[in-house]
């Protein structure tokens, strides 16, 4: 039987916790021998929720957390002030390797800075990024950074681009991946100071396969597997991107209810159309793991329904078998050793 | 003593060599600190030696002698 991967999940993080997440760690240990579910928060509330569901109960454990991290406090005053909430008592687990992953659809402000602080930084590693996947016309692309460093400086993008490719690489199977840079043209010179400071130093990195700028439109058609920005950027692409594919969906269902005939052509195409809009939906790909970390953290939409928890856990045991943080800590460090020589 | 391993808990989180890091040293300006790191080093110097900094204090710190200060006054 292959090794279990202990995960810490945040039962209280979230806009449908702890309901959605209790559901989403019932159908991953249906789904999963090898993992265990360490579930973190309000044991009552948790206890309540599990009763509803049957389930191999030696792989699901609860750990009282008595307080709860709200999305609108001040991160760094909830991670200093909050000791016993589920997010601080999850990531402590990481830390002193009693859980491999830690999983919450809970802030982000607050799951950034315990991930920096509490589970901490791999040594050399800048900023830790976060990365979600998201659908493309060619399958997926990997959007780094898209909300974890607000005035990022040229060396973290190339670190960005690094861990990115890692990932992609070692996690989803892409050879070679490409890597462009979000710009808001073709050419080397367009871009504000910091991609045009940045171009020139990821051209020059030999262990990436850097295809030059990327320009917004393109990034739906699949431009580039590993797409690099600054987090401000990155977010504000994934939330368009959120926004324009549910507003066309919108648009598309109320043209097709207009007349009888476009009602029955409808329902003809729902089918085909109900695939098509499978393969673009982002919960597929469960969370944003927070690259750089000495732990796997992942954070997932705070609005995230018991699918997308769920496959947030699954996804957890795929980083630990790959040695994603391993692979991480040994290219910084070669870059790190490279850049001693040449001083 | 205590800027010792004050000095041991900064150049590990800002991957910095400790000779760089002295009493007049301050955190953003000479070692490029920003806040999250600053609050990294804070919980690793209360882990450290065991004790709390008050967050208005700690918002106090500029220089690595007034995190000295704060751990003398905290430990005392």
């Amino acid at each position: 039987m292959s090794e279990i991967t202990r995960v810490a999940l945040d039962g209280m993080g979230g806009d449908n916790a702890p309901g959605e997440i209790v559901k989403g760690a019932v159908e991953a240990v249906r789904l999963r021998k090898d993992i265990r579910i360490l579930l973190t928060g309000q044991e009552e509330k948790l206890k309540t929720e599990l009763a509803k569901y049957t389930y191999p109960e030696d792989q699901i454990e609860i750990v009282n957390a008595a307080e709860v991290i709200e999305t609108a406090e001040p991160p760094v005053k909830a991670i200093r002030g909050k000791k016993d909430s589920s997010i601080v008592v999850a990531m402590k687990m990481v830390k002193k390797g009693e859980a491999d992953a830690f999983v919450s659809a809970g802030s982000t402000g607050a799951v950034l800075v315990g991930g920096q602080v509490l589970v901490g930084r791999i040594k050399g590693v800048e900023r830790p990024p976060l990365a979600p996947l998201f659908p493309t016309l060619k399958g997926f692309s990997l959007l780094i950074d898209c909300g974890a460093n607000v005035d990022a400086r040229p060396s973290h993008l190339v670190q960005f681009a690094k861990m990115g490719s890692i990932y992609m690489e070692s996690v989803m199977g892409k050879k070679n991946p490409t890597v462009g840079i979000v710009n808001i043209g073709a050419e080397e010179e367009k871009g504000n100071a910091l991609v045009k400071e940045t171009f020139p130093l990821l051209k020059a990195c030999r262990d990436i396969n850097f295809i030059g700028s990327v320009e917004a439109r393109e990034i739906p058609y699949g431009a580039a597997d590993v797409i690099v920005c600054e987090a401000f950027v990155g977010n504000v692409i994934l939330k368009l991107y959120e926004g324009v594919g549910g507003a066309l969906i919108k648009k598309i269902k109320s043209g097709m209810m207009t007349s009888l005939r476009s009602k029955i052509g409808g329902l003809l195409v729902k089918p085909a159309l109900k695939a098509t809009m499978k393969d673009f939906d982002a919960g597929e790909y469960g969370g944003a793991p927070l690259l750089g970390l000495n732990g796997l953290v992942v954070k997932t939409h705070g609005s995230s329904k018991s699918r997308e928890v769920c496959n947030s856990i699954i996804q957890c045991v795929t980083f630990k078998e790959q040695r994603i943080n391993e692979k991480i800590r040994e290219a910084i460090q070669t870059s790190q050793e490279e850049k001693e020589k040449n001083v | 003593m205590e800027f010792e391993k004050l000095q041991d808990i900064i150049a590990d989180v800002l991957n910095v060599q400790k000779d760089e890091i002295k009493p007049e040293t301050t955190f953003v300006d000479d070692l490029g600190a920003d806040s999250l790191d600053i609050f990294q080093i804070i919980m690793g110097i209360e882990e450290e030696f065991d004790i709390e900094i008050d967050n208005d204090e700690a918002e106090k710190i500029v220089t690595v002698q007034d995190a000295v200060d704060q751990i003398k006054k905290a430990v005392d």
